[in-house]
């Protein structure tokens, strides 16, 4: 009789549960390990991120509107290394790449090297929307941005003082730039589930310090960069592209929920093995599709955020969890 | 242990004028790749020997005999993926290159990056001393007249795949007899696609994936429901599961089928030297050479043999 209660009970219990925990969105500024007087900015930037990504969603939006809001605040933020503030390539130029991806579709929308647009995540999910391709690359990317009518922008108001001193000091013959990396804020990203239960992911970025020209790292290849299934969840990553690849990183942490793990085992699961395998360091937010969610790296840091249940979470060390409500203003 | 190749010239709907010459073109080139693992080379050489050999037969969607894009021009992806270190190389929207495999393979063993597209791709291949051919020297007569057929570029990607228009990948796997496998994969993309698209052949896990612990995967097919399910990723995380080759390519084209409506096909070998080539498309010419015997086949279910 107990058991026939239980069992009677358990589904609806679960089901409200659920209810509960959606919507959310979790956003990241980047793994690395970020100079101290920039702490406060990279927090703040993925706590307002966050907060924008929330009111969409609140306000009925889907959780694809919402990663593509939260994504744009950062690429507008010229502290992060995406859109404004972009780390600069070999040649001293801003090339950007960017991913979107609909977890009820698998559709996704992806630019590479793309140059002059100031919210690459927006002309990502225009490749996904308006054309019967995944992936448009440079000069490509940039004319089907002028047939969509979407301004273009000065290649100076894309680069910052910062970035102009980082690229001018990875120039010289003995520098390294991917330990260099470690030094700025990288990638941005976020995930999202929306009250239908439809999930998202969203990640741009800069690139890699110094690189060469047309260099693509992962944040635009869809299953490294992130990965979106209605299913299982969604993840965005970052850290050093080139390993994060050789891993398909996001893939692998769907694949590990999908064998039963929790979002947070998973992630840690994939960034172990990512270290392990082959020695690369990075970090990652995920989010199931009951709403459960994590922000896990192995950098040293990574600037992340999350908004659910009227509650704003934070941190940027490992183990750092800080909460907030949400209707009071930062 | 024995050494495997295998390999594929794309999975669509070949049309009869074109079936003998895509089967002597798989046939070819898988012989090609063996006779590198024969005499000791490595899978990876084996892959870039067999793609390299696809990529110049103007029969197929690859380098020489590429599809045009909707400016009429040849623009060309490909990865190479070494199973040992899971190091990549990879090409995007490369032009006048006649083996843009050559060139993927250039990118994983002389830079730091693993993929390389457009303008900055040719600036690497000419600061290495690549030869560039003439834009002309890549397209065939074949392409231009069927590019000029379907210049109107309106009845959708899916549709042209269903038809006999479209016109595939080619790819290659290999198991080396130390143990080591790799794949390569090379197309020249949907014809009439738009200036830069870049489809699933040059993306990591999509268009092809190498992991000395599972096995190796080239894809082909339609490219965009390729890269929504990760295929060549998704063949293999079934193999780490304890799937056989044949089942997980079976299981993952399956479930393309069913979740995203796409069709398409794929080679895999395991690091043990098991191997399969599969597809849900009307056709997928594909050849291998294992332990002296040369399979080949181009309808489902066909599978030829003949002594090397």
């Amino acid at each position: 009789m107990i058991l026939l209660f239980l069992s009677f009970r358990t589904p609806q219990r679960y089901f409200a549960q659920v209810k509960d925990m959606l919507p959310v969105v979790v956003v990241h500024g980047g793994a690395g390990q970020i100079p101290k007087d920039r702490t406060e900015m990279s927090t703040a930037g993925v706590c307002s991120a966050a907060r924008a990504g929330y009111t969409i969603l609140c306000g009925g939006g889907s959780s694809m509107d919402a990663v593509v809001e939260a994504v744009s605040v950062l690429e507008n933020n010229p502290c992060y290394n995406a859109g404004c503030g972009s780390v600069l390539n070999i040649k001293g130029e801003v090339e950007m790449d960017a991913i979107v991806m609909d977890g009820k579709t698998l559709g996704s929308g992806a630019v590479s090297a793309v140059r002059n647009i100031a919210n690459p995540i927006q002309l990502a999910r225009l490749v996904m929307d308006k054309t019967s391709h995944s992936f448009l690359t440079a000069e490509g990317a940039n004319q089907f941005a002028r047939s969509m009518g979407v301004p273009e922008v000065s290649p100076e108001s894309l680069i910052t003082e910062y970035s102009r001193m980082r690229w001018v000091k990875n120039l010289a013959p003995d520098a390294n730039p991917v330990e260099s990396q470690m030094g700025k804020m990288g990638t941005v990203g976020a995930v999202a589930v929306d009250s239908e239960g439809n999930i998202a992911c969203a990640t741009s970025t800069g690139g890699m310090l110094n690189k060469m020209e047309g260099r693509v790292g992962d944040t635009p290849c869809i299953g490294s960069g992130g990965y979106a299934d209605n299913l299982f969840g969604a993840v965005s990553t970052t850290g050093h592209g080139e390993t994060i690849m050789k891993v398909t990183l996001a893939r692998l942490i769907l694949f590990y929920i999908e064998q039963g793990q929790s979002v947070e085992a998973a992630s840690d699961l994939g960034l172990a093995y990512m270290k392990s395998r082959v020695s690369g360091l990075g970090g990652v937010v995920s989010v199931d599709p009951q709403g459960r969610w994590a922000a896990r790296f192995s950098s040293q840091q990574m600037s992340w955020a999350a908004a659910q249940t009227e509650t704003l979470h934070y941190g940027l060390y490992a183990g750092e969890h800080f909460t907030q409500s949400l209707e009071k203003p930062l | 242990m024995s050494a495997v190749v295998v390999v594929h010239g794309g999975a669509w709907a070949i049309p009869d004028d074109l079936a003998k010459a895509s089967v002597d073109g798989v046939k070819a080139a898988a012989r090609e790749g063996f006779s590198v693992l024969k005499v000791g080379g490595s899978a990876l050489d084996a892959v870039e020997a067999a793609v390299r050999a696809l990529e110049d037969n103007p029969v197929f969607n690859a380098g020489h005999g590429a599809a045009l894009n909707a400016d009429g021009e040849v623009e060309l992806d490909s990865i190479i993926m070494d199973g040992r270190t899971l190091a990549s190389g990879a090409v995007s929207s490369v032009k006048n290159i006649a083996n843009p495999v050559s060139l993927a393979r250039a990118v994983m063993e002389k830079t730091s990056h693993v993929m390389l597209t457009c303008r900055g791709a040719n600036l690497f291949a000419e600061s290495i001393g690549m030869a560039t051919v003439p834009a002309d020297k890549l397209v065939t007569e074949y392409e231009r007249k069927e590019w000029d057929k379907q210049k109107n570029y309106v009845t959708g990607v899916m549709e042209d795949f269903n038809s006999q228009w479209a016109h595939d990948t080619v790819g290659a796997v290999a198991v080396d007899s130390t143990g080591n496998v790799a794949c390569a994969t090379s197309t020249g993309g949907i014809r009439n696609k738009m200036v830069g698209r870049v489809g699933d052949c040059p993306i990591i896990g999509s268009g092809g994936y190498a992991d000395n612990l599972s096995g190796a995967v080239s894809c082909t097919g339609h490219g965009e429901s390729i890269l929504k399910v990760t295929l060549a990723r998704l063949i293999l995380s079934h193999v780490e599961q304890g799937k056989s080759v044949a089942d997980s390519s079976q299981l993952s084209l399956q479930y393309m089928g069913d979740r995203v409506r796409g069709a398409g096909g794929a080679i895999v070998v395991s690091p043990l030297g098991q191997w399969e080539a599969t597809f849900t498309t009307e056709r997928m010419a594909w050849a291998a050479v294992d332990r002296d015997v040369l399979w080949y086949g181009l309808d489902p279910n066909e599978r030829l043999k003949e002594q090397i």
